[in-house]
């Protein structure tokens, strides 16, 4: 790649490491002083039990365009929606990975249906025998997104298929636990970008907490960075949708959800659920779904806790 | 005569699990299977959960078309409330799904659909200056030349195939491919500004949006959509006219039953007089929409079997996935059951739903003169009749028809919003009621039904979405469901490469999360 300089390669890389504010783990210098041909890390790509939402977030990452991810950061040797390849050529592509020596990352999107297997299959082989093979291979798994790490809305009370997260089916098979989770409804590209990013340039994961997850990222809850949370500490709470004030008596999930949602917010820190006037609905918690996620403080189906 | 095999499992540049198995007779497919290869029970798992939690829920059915679950989650509520949002409300709630509808139509031509059909190597005959263009030329180069095991991925391998030989076409498009992330991505903004983010958008609730629509917010929604209205305009219609010219043939291609069936979608700021109108053409004959005609067969899918075939929509709280025994079982049978999808039919007809049923019941309905203004232009200037619509290039064409009109409504839209007002308008959670909402969203029409208990939980939900129209399997009468259908009859020149069926399955957007759920 001779048009594009190494230092200019690096210089967007350092963009999308100040995009997820995450300049001060990972410093410029840091980048140029890592090994000089960076070396491009393979990436697989799979849908579980998914919606297609974190892959469709993940082409909204702008502060690196996709394409340059795609062609100059890392090699997407299959990705079900962008995937030139079609039926048996994907099974060509994933059978030659497997039979070579290259090292991949593998990225699960959605749960794994392990009681009935055949609710997910591809290629005519159900989810978990692609896990076994693709999880056991890889030098590091990414859980993307909340179905892949906490079970999501495809583990609610009354589902049958019996999803395991990829944590739990990792456990379960005794598949090492080079294991990321990344959740969020759906989730952040930067959060993926930056976890690659880091992997690429310093041969490690970041640093995690006991969840596996980053800690950058999730370890404070949404509550501690709410910008409603000095009228939470003064007991000033909005009663109504639209009042001024705290969500938390309209049922805001903030304080027991972690996630970095008031720094890095979503579509390129565009918004975020609580300043569009709407309470935290914990997407990225262990819960998702409650039984109730907004509710008026009034309601009698609550449980009320005298604040 | 030799009977031929062609599988295409999985097929990729979709939404989900879909695996399609033909015969073909002399290279003529005279039997096509469409199986949806995921399941995940939401819609039953709804039961026992508060009525509000039900958009939020059914909006996970699918990250591609989200923003139409949260509106016919919406609508179904506010139904059963007796209740409709107040003039902001509605007008938000049109203007965060209208800018989603957008988002949708680029992601599925560009991303979804273009590469089976413009030829990405042009770019290495590329001699200008563009900085994306050369990147892409020097990487494909670089990649093509290289030991690596799959060079180019994931743009190769591909189907060897006829594609385009128009270098200028191929440049544009690849172009426009990289291009069209940018604006994508803008577009989520603009249903993040009110609607929080996207996918997956929290602000529309029964009773509009939780979005107070500030001037600040106005302001960035019309720059956003300024560059996104130019990019339609220019760079998608010169790249699809391009692809409609070199194709002209898929016009004759995928063309189905031709039974067609819309939702009224994009009203006024008062809940009426909708940009798209609902109905049902049959054989050629416009109908208005009658709820009642709708039924869900299981004859074909993944289910214990229930005395009846054809369930009426709320009938059953009972949706038994059959055991891992059952399914080998099933597979092992030449005539077994063979999808997770269910089989809706409309008068016991098979219809396909999406672009063009949203664009020639509008037409026959002849509630949006502006509309069918535009049918009539493209016809003439493409030298195409209303017969050509449902098709593999009348579907590509009637997506851009219908952003056109979208983008018209929402420059009237936006300015009627009245800035810093309430969009919301609490309503008393209903108790033992019943409600359903409709909408669509870009790949077709979309139905939820509600229904609630004497405590405010939900007791029974369903959902009937656009792609288990179309991707239905066959029903207990035998007929194939419409994208089975528009495969028969398909000439593959290569059977190795069936790239013929492949543009035409990709034709109906089909998202395999959301027809299953």
């Amino acid at each position: 790649m001779k048009d594009i300089t190494r230092r200019e390669a690096l210089k967007k890389m350092y963009q999308a490491v100040i995009a997820v504010g995450a300049s001060t783990f990972l410093s410029f210098d840091d980048l140029l002083a890592a090994q000089e041909t960076p070396v491009k890390p393979y990436v697989l790509w799979f849908h579980g039990t998914s919606c297609s939402g974190c892959s469709s977030a993940f082409l909204d990452m702008e502060d690196v365009p996709v394409m340059e991810l795609l062609t100059q950061f890392f090699k997407m040797v299959f990705h079900p929606d962008l995937s030139a390849a079609t039926g048996h050529q994907v099974l060509q592509v994933i059978d030659t990975l497997l039979e070579s020596e290259q090292e991949y990352i593998f990225v699960l999107e959605g749960a794994i249906p392990v009681k009935l297997p055949h609710a997910c299959m591809i290629g005519d082989k159900p989810l978990t025998d692609w896990v076994d093979k693709l999880a056991t291979r890889a030098t590091v798994n990414v859980a993307g997104g909340t179905c892949a790490v906490h079970g999501g809305v495809t583990k609610m009370q009354g589902t049958l298929t019996g999803a395991m997260t990829l944590q739990e089916y990792m456990n379960y098979r005794n598949i090492p636990p080079s294991l990321v989770n990344l959740p969020s409804c759906p989730m952040k590209p930067e959060h993926i970008t930056y976890t690659l990013l880091h992997y690429i340039k310093k041969g490690t994961l970041p640093k995690m907490d006991n969840h596996r997850m980053p800690k950058h990222f999730f370890r404070r809850s949404v509550h501690e960075r709410c910008i409603y949370h000095a009228d939470y500490q003064e007991n000033f709470f909005a009663e109504f949708i639209g009042d001024d004030g705290c969500l938390f008596k309209l049922g805001c999930q903030g304080p027991a959800t972690k996630n970095n949602c008031f720094t890095v917010g979503y579509n390129s820190n565009t918004n975020n659920c609580i300043r569009a006037g709407h309470p935290c609905i914990g997407c990225a918690g262990e819960r998702f779904p409650r039984q109730i996620m907004y509710h008026r403080y009034a309601d009698p189906r609550t449980i009320k806790n005298k604040i | 005569m030799a009977t031929k095999r062609i599988v295409i499992d999985p097929m990729t540049r979709i939404e989900g699990h879909l695996k399609i198995r033909t015969s073909a007779e002399n290279g003529i497919i005279v039997d096509a299977r469409a199986s949806a290869e995921m399941f995940r029970g939401i819609e039953k798992a709804l039961i026992g959960y508060d009525v509000r939690v039900a958009q939020h829920v059914t909006q996970r059915v699918c990250g591609i078309c989200p923003y139409a679950h949260a509106e016919a989650a919406s609508h179904a509520l506010e139904n059963a409330m007796k209740m409709k949002p107040n003039p902001n409300g509605q007008l938000l709630r049109s203007l965060i799904t209208a800018a989603y509808h957008l988002q949708d139509y680029l992601l599925h031509f560009y991303q979804l659909c273009s590469l089976d059909f413009i030829d990405i190597t042009s770019c290495l005959k590329y001699q200008g200056k563009d900085k994306t263009l050369l990147g892409i030329k020097t990487w494909i180069a670089h990649e093509l030349k290289s030991s690596e095991i799959f060079p180019a991925t994931p743009f190769f391998p591909r189907y060897e195939a006829d594609y385009s030989k128009n270098d200028e076409l191929n440049i544009s498009a690849v172009k426009n491919y990289a291009d069209s992330l940018a604006i994508m991505a803008d577009l989520h903004k603009m249903v993040a500004i009110f609607g929080g983010k996207a996918p997956h958008p929290v602000t529309l609730e029964a009773g509009g949006v939780t979005t107070i629509p500030t001037f600040g917010k106005i302001a960035k929604y019309k720059t956003w959509f300024r560059k996104a209205e130019q990019f339609i305009t220019e760079k998608y219609y010169n790249d699809l006219l391009g692809v409609l010219g070199e194709f002209k043939g898929y016009f004759q291609e995928g063309k189905g039953y031709g039974n067609l069936l819309s939702y009224p979608y994009f009203p006024d700021k008062h809940g009426e007089h909708f940009a798209f109108a609902g109905g049902a053409t049959i054989h050629g004959k416009y109908q208005p929409l009658d709820m009642n005609l709708i039924s869900e067969d299981h004859t074909y899918a993944y289910y214990e079997d229930l005395p009846s075939t054809g369930i009426k929509p709320l009938m059953s709280t009972q949706l038994k996935p059959i055991t891992p025994n059952r399914f080998e079982q099933e597979r092992d049978k030449a005539n077994g059951k063979y999808s997770w999808a269910k089989a809706p039919r409309y008068n016991g007809e098979p219809m396909e739903v999406g672009p063009v049923a949203r664009l020639i019941n509008t037409y026959h309905s002849k509630t949006n003169p502006r509309l069918q203004q535009k049918v009539d232009q493209f016809n003439r200037k493409l030298g195409i009749t209303l017969a050509d619509y449902p098709s593999v290039m009348g579907r590509h064409l009637s997506r851009f028809i219908l952003a056109s009109e979208t983008m018209e409504r929402i420059k009237e839209q936006i300015e009627e919003l009245s800035p810093n007002e309430p969009a919301f308008v609490e309503g008393e959670t209903p108790r033992n009621a019943r409600g359903y909402g409709l909408t669509e969203a870009t790949r077709g029409a979309l139905a939820h039904w509600i229904e609630t208990d004497s405590k405010g939980y939900i007791q029974n939900y369903e959902l009937i979405v656009p792609t288990t129209w179309n991707i239905s399997p066959r029903d207990s009468q035998g007929k194939p469901g419409p994208v089975e259908k528009m495969l028969l009859g398909t000439n593959v020149n290569d059977t190795d490469h069936p790239i013929e069926l492949a543009r035409i399955v990709r034709s109906t957007d089909p998202c395999l999360a959301c027809s299953v759920h």
